[in-house]
Order: structure tokens, then sequence, then C-alpha cells
């Protein structure tokens, strides 16, 4: 970590925060999915340098789930979704995938009598 | 004692049946397969969005919670924020598990609607609408009238108006 080459005048970019924004591009890009989200207790999220803090995505040491946590739209089943937008993730990095759906976004329908 | 066979038969059938039957609830098999793929988590506002659509979607459905949850639902759409996504669950109540839920809805119905038809559709539409979408299965939905509403009484022309003058 400490002899880690980054190159002078920018942030470092390992591996690790280009696949964590990989893997958010990829989710937010799903059709099911209308933002991510930090998940419950806003817990899922990635801190990158350049103090940044990417929300939805947390990807845990080798052997640990690749956390996720996403709105999605409520036009769809959620299981397909979910299992879409895992395997996604998992043919980027095989092993187990949480995903948390945390809220649905649905059109204004509430405005009701 | 010649009968025998037709008993005979009927039981094969249940065995039939018994035996399908495990095989039908499979979802413990989705859920190993889930574990070793990683958790799905399913939040609580989510089922609470969906059956709360899903019971307003059946005309005879007038609004949505008790009498509290409404007057404050009134007072949270003057609130910036505080909107159209909390109308959509007021009078809905959930419990979220990992393969199931349990539901309980407020509702009050437009006078004129059988309440027990009107339960009855509510809840068919609610339990398709959440394990569709969800793919949890529902375990129960249990469904409070709380109210009626009077269309007539919509119209302040159509008041009567001696009700006001009596009492003076």
């Amino acid at each position: 970590m400490t002899d880690s080459p980054a190159p002078a005048g920018r942030a470092a970019a390992s591996p690790d925060d280009m696949f964590v924004e990989t893997v958010a591009a990829l989710v937010a890009a799903h059709p099911a999915v209308a933002r991510l989200d930090g998940g419950r207790f806003g817990d899922v999220a990635t801190y990158l340098p350049g103090r940044r803090r990417l929300v939805g995505v947390r990807v845990g040491e080798p052997g640990e789930p690749v956390e996720i946590a996403v709105v999605v739209l409520g036009d769809r089943p959620i299981p397909q979704a979910v299992a879409e937008i895992r395997s996604a993730v998992a043919a980027l990095r095989p092993g187990p995938v949480d995903v948390t759906v945390s809220d649905i976004a649905v059109g204004p329908l509430g405005d009701g009598p | 004692m010649t009968e025998a066979t037709p008993p005979t038969t009927t039981t094969s059938t249940t065995a039939t049946t018994r035996g399908t039957a495990p095989a039908t609830a499979g979802s413990p098999a989705r859920v190993a397969e889930d574990t070793s793929q990683g958790r799905t988590t399913i939040a609580a506002s989510v089922v609470q969005k969906i059956a709360g659509i899903a019971a307003r979607e059946i005309s005879g459905v007038y609004a949505m919670g008790g009498g509290v949850s409404r007057a404050f639902g009134a007072i949270r759409e003057r609130i910036p924020g505080g909107g159209t996504g909390a109308a959509n669950i007021a009078g809905v109540q959930v419990e979220v598990g990992e393969k199931q839920a349990a539901i309980d809805l407020d509702i009050v119905v437009e006078y004129g609607a059988s309440i027990r038809e009107l339960a009855r559709a509510v809840r068919r539409n609610v339990i398709t609408a959440v394990e569709t979408m969800t793919g949890l299965e529902v375990i129960e939905v249990n469904i409070a009238v709380n109210d009626i509403h009077l269309p007539e009484l919509d119209d302040p022309e159509d008041l009567p108006a001696p009700v006001v003058s009596r009492v003076e």
C-alpha cells in the first residue's frame, strides 16, 4: 500500500477502485435500475480517492460478497432484475453478490383522494 | 369388497399429489441457489408501495389508511419532500422476511361496493402483485375497512341544510 506506484499529480486509481466504478456503471445501466442506493443504513458504499464516495457498491476483500444496493423501477418483476444484475456482476468477479432492493420508484400514483 | 378398486385409485392419486406437492413448493431450492450466489434483500418499503398501489387499483377502494394516518397524510402532502412517496404507503403495514411477507391494509371503501367482494379482490390483487414483483410468498393479507365514503357528501349543495339550522 505504501509502495503503490501512483502516477504523480493524480489520485491513485487502483484496479480495485476501477473495478468498483465498472460495477457501479454496469448496475446503473441496467434498465430496471432507477439509481444506486446506500442500502438500509447507507453503508453500501465505497470510499474512493479524491474524496469521493461511491454509493451503492461495496466490494469487500476477496472471498467477501460484492454488495449492491439499488432502487428499482416498478415496471418489472424484481427477482428477474436482481438475477440479471447478479449474473452481470458475477461475470466480472466470480463469487456471491448480495443485492439489496432499497426502494421502488413508482410514478405519482399516490396523488389519490 | 368389490368396490375396493376406487379407493386404491384415490389413494394412488393422493400419493401422486403428495409427491408433487413438495416439488411445487420448490422455493427452498431457489433460496439455496440464492445463498451460494449471494443474498437478495428486499426492503419493506418496496413491499409497502407495491401493496398500496395494488390495493388502490381496485375500484371501490376510496382511500387508504386510518383516520389518523389520513390526517397526517393530508399534512404531509403540504410539506416539501414528504409528498407522493408517503401517500403510496399510507394504510399499509408490512412484515418482510427473507422468503415471506405479511401485509396489513387499512382501507376506506366507496359506498355501494360489496365490502366482502371488494376485500377479496383487494387481497387477490395485492397477493398477485407482491408475489410477482418481489418473489416473496405472501402468507397473509389482513384488511381492515375503517370507513365508508359517501360520494354525495362531497358536494356541499347536497348536504341537507336543516341539519345546521336545527340547533340554533
